[in-house]
């Protein structure tokens, strides 16, 4: 594939473009992810304490036995796939209406658009801390007082899955959801603005001449246009939400109880709380890979049929 | 009766607009979506409305039942951020109380709280360590991913898919398993606490991403275009740069938001790889556990201050973000 | 099948004009085009007619109907797009067929008009497959057979070849020319490439800035240009445009060059000329008579073969630069080296002058 050209001219050929442009990003992967992947993938197999003085001992499949075997463990994945729906779910529901609303100029769309952004740019840290207590506190947080709330004992405590003092399972969760919705969804947003905008104008000005339905716009044109775009911030925002930690760390720490125990939380307890149990939180990893990888590959099937029929 | 069909618009139209868009019921129907857009954006930002607000509050105004809407703002919490301070005993505080006149402007709002400045805090050289990290990352991962991508979607190159995923995967494992194996290697390597190690790590991170994103955009844009070119006589590479470069500057602009923003926020890796020397931001300002309480007012100073520099870029690049690949724009 | 009319049609953006205030008529049946470089103003009062683009004053009639405020779909107009602008996911089929859908006709008139129009464009073996996957000029044909179906009052086409490839566009040209006339159906066509207007219009309206510069047939934009942009913009090359002095009935050049015009013109160039006298005249390449007599000299600077003729560039004896070369044509049987002599006089029928103040052509009935 190389081109012989005028000797005295220095040009690239298309097989040194590919090597030169894929290699390095190629091999500062390679080099970073090998020792930590199979070092982890080795430890998985063993039982080992990062504190302990014991040397790691080969176990086998004991540490996936145990982890499969344990109710708590389930409850736990049940907690992130709940979890990643609802937060997954609504980000791209709300984040696609965000920018449709928003890719027709009016006064200060774009100053809107760029303000959207904002939740996104915080530390995720932070912002579990913040919404913790000054928000969601139930006596001076602004939450309650916005909803119209503002005598502590008669409205939600979010965090503490109670309602004025009676226990709602399940509404710290919705608390967890509510701020990783707002995070995120200006990133969902932002991406599908740049696929609406990349939709060239004449498909809508035929559409028009046509006299096509807004639905048939929509269906036909806007849609399919913008699926690539959407379904890559999908997919992220999907292993993200089942990798979440900073957040629930800093909001709830897995609570009440284990009502917001995610199972990224789940391993960071496993590995570096207790009794440090290394070797049996390196087989909850790679479980959690597994997943990750089983899910995205139905995402990226999609992408590739998608894409095959533009 | 005058229709709109037969009378037309009351004034001269001198915009670029489509005869259906200009009629009333189209110019109503705009006004609604640009109301619920407004709506929108206002609840979204309320939660960084209260940050702000709670970053110019005394600490009892953040912590009065029920919230206080109404207050004297105050420089608390920005000067609580930058300086490590003493809580005064009761007879430390009489005596300041009676010879108030040596203390200067920070030295009377700690005096207010009950407290003695005794130095600067670590913030501001965790923030310059932030602003080096975060951005030579961003551009390495923007930079490389950019050329993967490219070569990714316009060269056949063996084993496509599984490289691709490859790189996807290397995103997928959680960062609290990764934490034991890198602590090892960069122990190691001697790239414990360096700038170097962080660099690294964060380009690594991103290039995944960086590399998916772009590969989205660049197959957007149709490969007429460099194939005029290389039929013209241009080599591969000066397509690259003339053509596909110009057209993903909205992918590029894109890419850089998103990785910067991870690569500025990001926590546990710091904490865990870095402790005096390459600390970046995060770490400190979430655990600005002060004298006995969780001082809020310097958390949201902390985060307020922290934030300005990426919205200032993302201001910044708001034009690129916000454009659309013009297809149809071929002017002989 | 319909005539359009424009009266006092306009656009403005802001306060810059993009399509100053113009009239025109479009009789039934006729291919007009819209002829000018990119930015006149061509596409936008194409697409003032679609509806694509809003009126900033006047108004447009489609058969005497008044459709200035009518919906782009109401116009009973069809538009082919210069980049195709089908609809990626529907097949060539669906995208035919849909016009007349959005419409609700029965399927049974769908199916026989889409049949119809797939025969007339032979497409019939792309039915089943994606605008992604077909060449540029098998799009093009969609597109067409796309605004066909719908058998519209008149065709509105914006540089519909722009995209494809030069031996193609031939191809193309030939066919929708072909399709005008077995159709007879009224056309409104925008391209920026005179060769084409030239070969298929019926009336070119030639535009620049934003003003039209002349409506007329190809013959007479091309005999009888009515200011020098429409003289220099049509033809290839475009009119020779040579400035000099009139006076006591000769136009002087050079020293070496002069020129006496023929009696017919003197008293209009006498009235049309300002006070000092100076002129362009003009004149097409095949204008020039070689001969050894001839009234105006030159050295021969370059020459072109063109097989059956030959163009000469020559150099007009007694002018300092590039603006005295002169396009010459030559029979092909003599041969003219770089540098030689050569002496030509003027066809007198079609020779023309252009006032170089107010840049309009001079009449001969200008008296």
């Amino acid at each position: 594939m190389s081109k012989s050209r005028r000797p005295n001219r220095w040009r690239l050929g298309d097989r040194a473009i590919l090597n030169l442009f894929i290699w390095p990003t190629l091999i500062l992967l390679i080099a970073f992810n090998f020792f930590p992947l199979f070092y982890s993938l080795f430890l998985a197999f063993t039982k080992y304490s990062a504190i302990g003085r014991a040397a790691p001992l080969f176990i086998w499949f004991d540490n996936f036995q145990t982890i499969l075997q344990d109710e708590n463990m389930w409850n736990h994945f049940a907690t992130s796939g709940r979890f990643v729906l609802a937060s997954v779910g609504l980000e791209t529901i709300i984040g696609f209406t965000l920018a449709m609303l928003v890719r027709q100029k009016f006064r200060g769309s774009g100053l809107i658009t760029t303000l959207i952004l904002v939740p996104m740019m915080l530390s995720p840290v932070v912002v579990g801390l913040f919404w913790k207590v000054p928000m969601y506190d139930p006596s001076f947080g602004y939450f309650n007082y916005l909803i119209g709330f503002p005598r502590p004992a008669s409205g939600p405590d979010m965090i503490a899955s109670s309602f004025a003092r009676d226990s709602v399972p399940g509404l710290a969760l919705w608390a967890v959801v509510i701020v990783d919705v707002w995070m995120w969804t200006p990133f969902v947003m932002l991406l599908v603005l740049s696929g609406l905008n990349a939709i060239p104008d004449y498909l809508y000005e035929a559409a028009a001449i046509d006299r096509a339905s807004s639905w048939f716009q929509f269906w036909r044109i806007t849609l399919p246009q913008v699926a690539p775009l959407l379904l890559i911030a999908v997919l992220f925002r999907t292993i993200e939400a089942f990798k979440s930690f900073d957040l629930v760390m800093g909001m709830t720490g897995g609570g009440p109880g284990d009502q917001t125990e995610l199972i990224a939380v789940s391993l960071y307890k496993k590995a570096f709380q207790g009794s440090w149990l290394t070797g049996y939180s390196s087989a909850l990893a790679y479980i959690i890979l597994i997943i990750i990888i089983a899910v995205s590959n139905v995402y990226i099937k999609y992408l590739n049929q998608i894409k095959g029929e533009a | 009766m005058a229709r709109f069909e037969d009378m037309g618009p009351a004034s001269p139209v001198v915009e670029s607009i489509r005869v259906d868009m200009v009629n009333p019921t189209a110019r109503l129907l705009g006004k609604i979506r640009a109301a619920i857009a407004v709506a929108l954006a206002t609840i979204l930002l309320i939660p960084v409305y209260v940050m702000i607000v709670t970053s110019i509050k005394s600490y009892n105004d953040v912590v009065a039942i029920p919230p206080k809407l109404v207050f004297e703002p105050t420089m608390q919490g920005f000067v609580f951020l930058f300086s490590e301070r003493a809580v005064l005993s009761k007879a430390q505080l009489e005596e300041y109380q009676k010879n108030p006149g040596e203390l200067d402007f920070i030295g009377q709002l700690a005096l207010e709280a009950g407290q003695q400045v005794t130095g600067p805090s670590d913030y501001v050289g965790r923030l310059k360590n932030s602003l080096i990290i975060a951005g030579v990352s961003t551009v390495l991962s923007v930079v490389l991913g950019f050329f993967a991508a490219y070569a990714f979607s316009r060269f056949n190159v063996p084993g496509k898919n599984d490289l691709l995923f490859f790189i996807l995967s290397t995103r997928m494992l959680p960062a609290v398993v990764v934490t034991i194996p890198l602590f090892l290697m960069y122990r190691t390597l001697r790239l414990h606490d360096t700038h170097l190690g962080m660099i690294l790590l964060y380009t690594v991170f991103n290039l995944s991403f960086s590399v998916w994103l772009l590969k989205g955009f660049i197959d957007e844009i149709p490969r007429e275009y460099e194939d005029a070119a290389l039929v013209d006589g241009y080599s591969r590479l000066e397509a690259f740069f003339k053509i596909v470069l110009p057209q993903s500057v909205t992918g590029l602009a894109a890419t850089t938001v998103f990785c910067l923003i991870f690569a500025w926020n990001e926590y546990a890796f710091s904490l865990m790889l870095t402790s005096e020397k390459a600390r970046t931001a995060p770490p400190s300002i979430a655990t600005m556990l002060g004298r006995g309480v969780v001082e809020w007012q310097a958390i949201a100073a902390g985060s307020v201050l922290f934030l300005i520099p990426v919205v200032v870029i993302t201001f910044a690049l708001r034009k690129y973000l916000l454009r659309g690949v013009t297809f149809g724009a071929i002017r002989q | 099948m319909a005539t359009i009319e424009l009266r006092k049609v306009e656009k403005k953006f802001g306060t810059a004009y993009a399509v100053e205030p113009m009239d025109l008529t479009i009789n039934h049946g006729e291919f007009v085009v819209l002829l000018g470089p990119s930015g006149c103003g061509k596409t936008t009062t194409l697409r003032m007619i679609s509806g694509l683009e809003t009126v900033s004053g006047g108004h447009i009639y489609l058969d005497g109907r008044d459709v200035t405020w009518l919906h782009p779909s109401d116009r009973d107009t069809a538009f082919v797009f210069q980049l195709f602008a089908l609809y990626p996911h529907l097949t060539v089929r669906q995208n035919i067929a849909f016009p007349l859908q959005a419409q609700h006709e029965s399927p049974e008139t769908i199916t026989k008009r889409v049949a119809e129009t797939v025969e007339l464009l032979k497409i019939g073996d792309l039915l089943n497959q994606r605008p992604g996957n077909l060449s540029g000029g098998d799009r093009q044909r969609v597109a067409l057979a796309r605004a066909l179906v719908r058998h519209p009052a008149a065709f509105l086409m914006d540089e519909p070849l722009g995209a494809l490839d030069a031996d193609f566009r031939e191809t193309m040209r030939a066919e929708i020319k072909r399709l005008h006339i077995e159709q007879n159906a009224t056309t409104v066509y925008v391209t920026h490439d005179q060769i084409e207007a030239m070969a298929m219009a019926d009336k070119i309206v030639v535009m620049s800035n934003a003003v039209v510069q002349h409506i007329g047939s190809p013959a007479e934009v091309y005999h009888n240009p009515s200011n020098l942009f429409v003289a220099a913009f049509i033809g290839s090359p475009g009119m020779n445009l040579m400035a000099g002095h009139f006076a006591n009935q000769t136009v002087h050049f050079s020293d070496e060059n002069s020129f006496k015009p023929p009696k017919e013109w003197n008293s209009a160039l006498q009235v049309g000329l300002p006070s000092e006298g100076e002129v362009i005249v003009g004149f097409r390449p095949e204008v020039a008579r070689l001969s050894d007599k001839g009234a105006l000299v030159g050295d021969v600077y370059a020459v072109d073969i063109h097989g059956s003729y030959s163009v000469l560039h020559v150099k007009l004896a007694g002018s300092k630069d590039e603006l005295g070369i002169v396009h010459l044509r030559a029979d092909r049987r003599t041969s003219h080296p770089i540098g030689a002599k050569v002496s030509f006089d003027l066809d007198p029928e079609m020779v023309r002058f252009f006032n170089p103040q107010t840049e309009a052509a001079i009449r001969r009935e200008n008296a």
